[in-house]
């Protein structure tokens, strides 16, 4: 018995270093190739100076794009391994202040609208501060950038109960459809075209993942055309 | 009128895209000092210790490289008193703390991530312009 769980402890170090390894190369080695391509193509459009050739300037334009987001998605796969190592500090933060700080910073544009509906007893709590800053923050985010109407409002309410805080965000976008409910949490799924809002599709999955370590659980609660609502409880007490 | 000497500059850097992306941005940045070019801290060390060769007041070194790496490098320059008063540059793509730590620990006098775009590349050499120019007064 003893033997065998030694045995599964080490396959379980070796899985694990086999990630770390993985995690590295993706963080290291393939970029260097990656900033290559991106400055090499620099240097071309720097030498064709002068060339007004419209296809090659539109062409130069989109491998340029597409070297970036290669970029963000490696930054994100990064991320995500990260989730259970970095920024695990504990400290006291007040509720509302970071949810209204998360929707400053999210916002981008000022035809936006906070609506709040905070029914909470104890503002302060100790807790994983990074952690639920970031999902605040990725959620607003997405309301804010798939929204489609010129004016945007945003609903945010934070319930709190004996064991958690029960956050929900919700936004009157285009919602998303029943069919594709199952992958938004994938990473690098979109439910747009990358073409249309530039986006990695790897904010939700970081989300999960986040939420998954504190012990919570998230949720969508959308029906296309009425908007989409993400709902998400954040233990109060998290151990790790 | 103060008369001014350029000062050389040794850039320690395995990748031939990244020498060529430096010498560009000097090019581009009208920086005439003199560059010498070492792709490893074996080189480098080389290099530092050759008659022939001008002793640099300014290094940018690289991290991640074959043979001797930029922190095992920058760990043999401070240990030596001919070498342990030159300004050194990290420029790397590695983001990790430890790295930063101890490049910082050996007294780097800065730690420049490597740009993906050359754009940001020539603002980030421009920047290294402006601190060696005042070695050069």
């Amino acid at each position: 018995m003893e033997d065998l769980e030694s045995k599964h402890y080490q396959e379980l170090m070796a899985l694990k270093k086999e990630y770390e390894e993985f995690v590295y190369i993706v963080s290291h080695d393939l970029k260097s190739p990656l900033r290559a391509i991106a400055n090499i193509s620099s240097w071309i459009e720097d030498d064709l100076e002068g060339n007004d050739n419209a296809e090659i300037i539109a062409n130069f334009s989109l491998m340029k794009g597409r070297v970036a987001r290669l970029e963000s998605m490696m930054n994100a796969l990064i991320e995500l391994s990260r989730v259970n190592r970095l920024e695990l500090d504990q400290y006291e933060v007040s509720i509302p202040e970071l949810v209204k700080e998360c929707a400053a910073m999210a916002t981008t544009t000022p035809n936006v609208s906070f609506h709040y509906r905070i029914e909470i007893e104890h503002e302060k709590v100790t807790t994983l501060a990074k952690k639920l800053e970031k999902v605040l923050f990725n959620l607003i985010e997405n309301a804010i950038q798939f929204h489609d109407k010129d004016k945007i409002n945003i609903f945010i309410e934070i319930i709190e109960t004996n064991l958690a805080y029960e956050f929900a965000i919700r936004d009157d976008g285009p919602g998303i459809p029943e069919a594709v409910r199952e992958k938004i949490f994938n990473i690098f799924y979109t439910v747009s075209a990358k073409d249309l809002v530039e986006t990695t599709g790897a904010g939700l999955t970081i989300c999960k993942k986040i939420v998954k370590l504190v012990g919570g659980t998230i949720e969508l609660v959308s029906g296309e055309g009425s908007g989409t609502t993400f709902k998400f409880s954040w233990p109060k007490e998290i151990v790790l | 009128m103060m008369i001014s000497k350029l000062v050389n500059i040794l850039l320690v850097e395995d990748d031939e895209v990244d020498v060529m992306n430096v010498k560009r941005a000097f090019s581009k940045n009208k920086i005439e000092n003199p560059l010498y070019v070492a792709g490893n801290g074996v080189e480098a060390l080389a290099l530092l210790n050759d008659p022939d060769v001008p002793m640099p007041k300014i290094i940018i070194l690289d991290i991640n490289m074959p043979k001797m790496n930029g922190i095992e490098f920058l760990r043999l320059v401070r240990q030596n008193d001919k070498f342990k008063n030159i300004s050194v540059f990290v420029m790397t793509t590695s983001n990790e703390d430890s790295d930063k730590i101890n490049a910082y620990d050996l007294n780097v006098a800065g730690y420049i991530l490597k740009p993906l775009s050359f754009e940001k590349f020539l603002s980030s050499v421009s920047t290294l312009k402006d601190y060696w120019k005042l070695c050069e007064m």
